[in-house]
């Protein structure tokens, strides 16, 4: 779940549509250089967790200390919460193109299924249902496919680039969706999640195989499908000057070669990969505030075995909604969660490059030379970026150039 | 690591997760209480858990807010009652037994026992 049902979440579809649309494979390069940083840290938070047996928070608040650990939190925690309430508008919105029904009464009838079935679903099959129905994204590399699409400028957008000719507006604006579309890959909660769930399904040095696969595998997997996003929306729209503003926009694009059981099929793959991305980010802020403060926590518990944890991820998808209620634009929300998430980064990842970095507790599984350089380098990477959101953003008017 | 091994007490205990003989999470290091007269060795006799800990590890306004929302209260955990220190501090006993969990426990009261068949 964590790659589709977390990668593909309602940033990059928006992320992706746009870009494609603005600056045709240009940016493909972005999502590759994004995963490739979400697949290192992934892997090396699995790793702290299966053989640490610590998750990201605990490390946080050990390793920074507690003025600048809550900091981080607070941070942290404002970050997946707009996220989760950019999820909870986004399933609003696609249910509202799905049944024609008001979109504020959808938000409120996707939260109540949301926290229904965490409520009284196992977590597996909470696992399974919006992570495999996540599947039917797959919808949009079968439409890349049947539309043939140009492969061998698809293959030159993973060439790190600036495309030419572009205006000094025009510039800023590509580093503004370059920025966006790193913070929306590598967004923090992906890996509270996946090392808190190692540590629940009491991952050992024996798992450490599978943590690598499923961080390489799954990581990818949901890239393929936002790059596919993005390779239909360069092609289609962007000759069409289409700016595809809302999630509906992008399921055009499977519907143009497949007709209506293709805006179908598209629409409920993103309904359900959006409703795995705000399961896991209300996941994740519950896990936060449950480690930073040392409460009992855990998705595989029954709710009254963990009760500040339920009360918190509950918590969460309230507010999360009362955000969507108050009738700001779910786009402004992803803009937001985006910006913010950029920002958290660089704490959230400083603590686990130390811990994995340190023989005392790692022993031999501590980093080798390319887990540290490229740590290291994606650290470098965030931290700039970070730096340079806020200015672009309000340089740009969020990317509008 | 031993309770009675030499310990660097922010690098190695501040801040760690503890949990009790049951393997169930029941609070963080907040703070350590330490016995000993000036010039002598000290002695680590208790750990500090609860956010009356705070005070003085965060600048006073926060603390203000900490105490709104979270209260004062700490528990004393009785540096004897350490099994040993790793990535967590393990504890000998129950959380219970040293007054931790209280929260939990009353939070527990208040959420049905159904959900998650």
């Amino acid at each position: 779940m964590t790659a589709v049902g977390g990668f593909v979440d309602i940033s990059e579809l928006v992320f992706a549509a746009k870009a494609g649309s603005l600056f045709g494979y240009a940016l493909i390069w972005a999502f590759a250089l994004g995963t490739i940083g979400i697949i290192v840290f992934s892997e090396m938070s699995g790793r702290v967790a299966a053989v640490a047996k610590q998750p990201v928070f605990n490390l946080m608040r050990h390793r920074l200390g507690l003025k600048l650990g809550l900091l981080t939190l607070a941070a942290s925690a404002i970050s997946t919460l707009i996220t989760c309430a950019a999820e909870v508008g986004g399933m609003g919105l696609i249910l509202h193109y799905l049944t024609g029904w008001p979109y504020l009464a959808m938000a409120i009838a996707s939260t109540a299924v949301l926290l229904a079935s965490m409520w009284v679903l196992p977590f597996k099959w909470i696992e399974r249902t919006y992570g495999l129905l996540g599947l039917l994204m797959i919808s949009f590399a079968a439409a890349l496919v049947s539309i043939h699409a140009p492969w061998g400028k698809i293959a030159g957008g993973f060439v790190p680039h600036v495309p030419s000719g572009l205006s000094t507006k025009q510039m800023l604006a590509f580093a503004y969706f370059l920025v966006a579309i790193l913070s929306a890959v590598l967004f923090p909660y992906e890996t509270y999640f996946y090392s808190s769930g190692g540590i629940e399904e009491q991952w050992g040095p024996k798992d450490l195989a599978t943590n690598r696969v499923t961080s390489i595998v799954g990581m990818s997997l949901g890239s393929l499908l936002a790059i596919s996003i993005l390779a239909n929306s360069a092609q289609l729209f962007g000759p069409a000057n289409v700016g595809p503003e809302i999630p509906g926009s992008a399921a055009l694009e499977v519907a143009i070669p497949f007709g209506s059981t293709g805006l179908l099929l598209a629409l409920l793959g993103m309904l359900f990969a959006v409703a795995g991305a705000a399961v896991e980010t209300c996941m994740s802020n519950a896990y936060a505030v449950s480690q930073f403060f040392g409460w009992e926590w855990g998705r595989h518990k029954k709710p009254w075995e963990a009760p500040r944890f339920t009360i918190a991820w509950i918590a969460c998808f309230v507010v999360a909604l009362a955000m969507v209620l108050t009738g700001i634009d779910p786009m402004t929300l992803v803009e937001y969660a985006v910006l913010f998430s950029i920002l958290v980064l660089p704490l959230t990842y400083l603590p686990l490059m130390l811990l994995a970095n340190d023989r005392k507790y790692m022993s031999q599984y501590v980093n080798g030379r390319l887990a540290k350089s490229l740590g290291w380098l994606f650290f470098g990477i965030i931290t700039a970026a970070a730096a340079a959101a806020i200015p672009l953003y309000l340089l740009t008017s969020g990317g509008q150039g | 690591m031993k309770p009675g091994d030499p310990i660097k007490l922010v690098a190695e205990l501040l801040d760690l997760p503890i949990m009790d003989k049951d393997g169930r999470y029941c609070g963080i290091v907040d703070d350590v209480e330490l016995s000993g007269n000036a010039g002598k060795k000290m002695r680590l006799s208790a750990l500090l858990v609860g956010p009356g800990a705070y005070e003085g590890r965060l600048p006073r306004w926060a603390y203000w807010l900490t105490r709104m929302i979270a209260g004062d209260r700490i528990a004393r955990v009785p540096f004897a009652e350490v099994d040993h220190i790793h990535t967590s501090v393990h504890l000998k006993c129950r959380a219970e037994v040293v007054g931790l969990h209280t929260v939990e426990d009353k939070v527990r009261r208040m959420i049905p026992k159904g959900g998650a068949l």
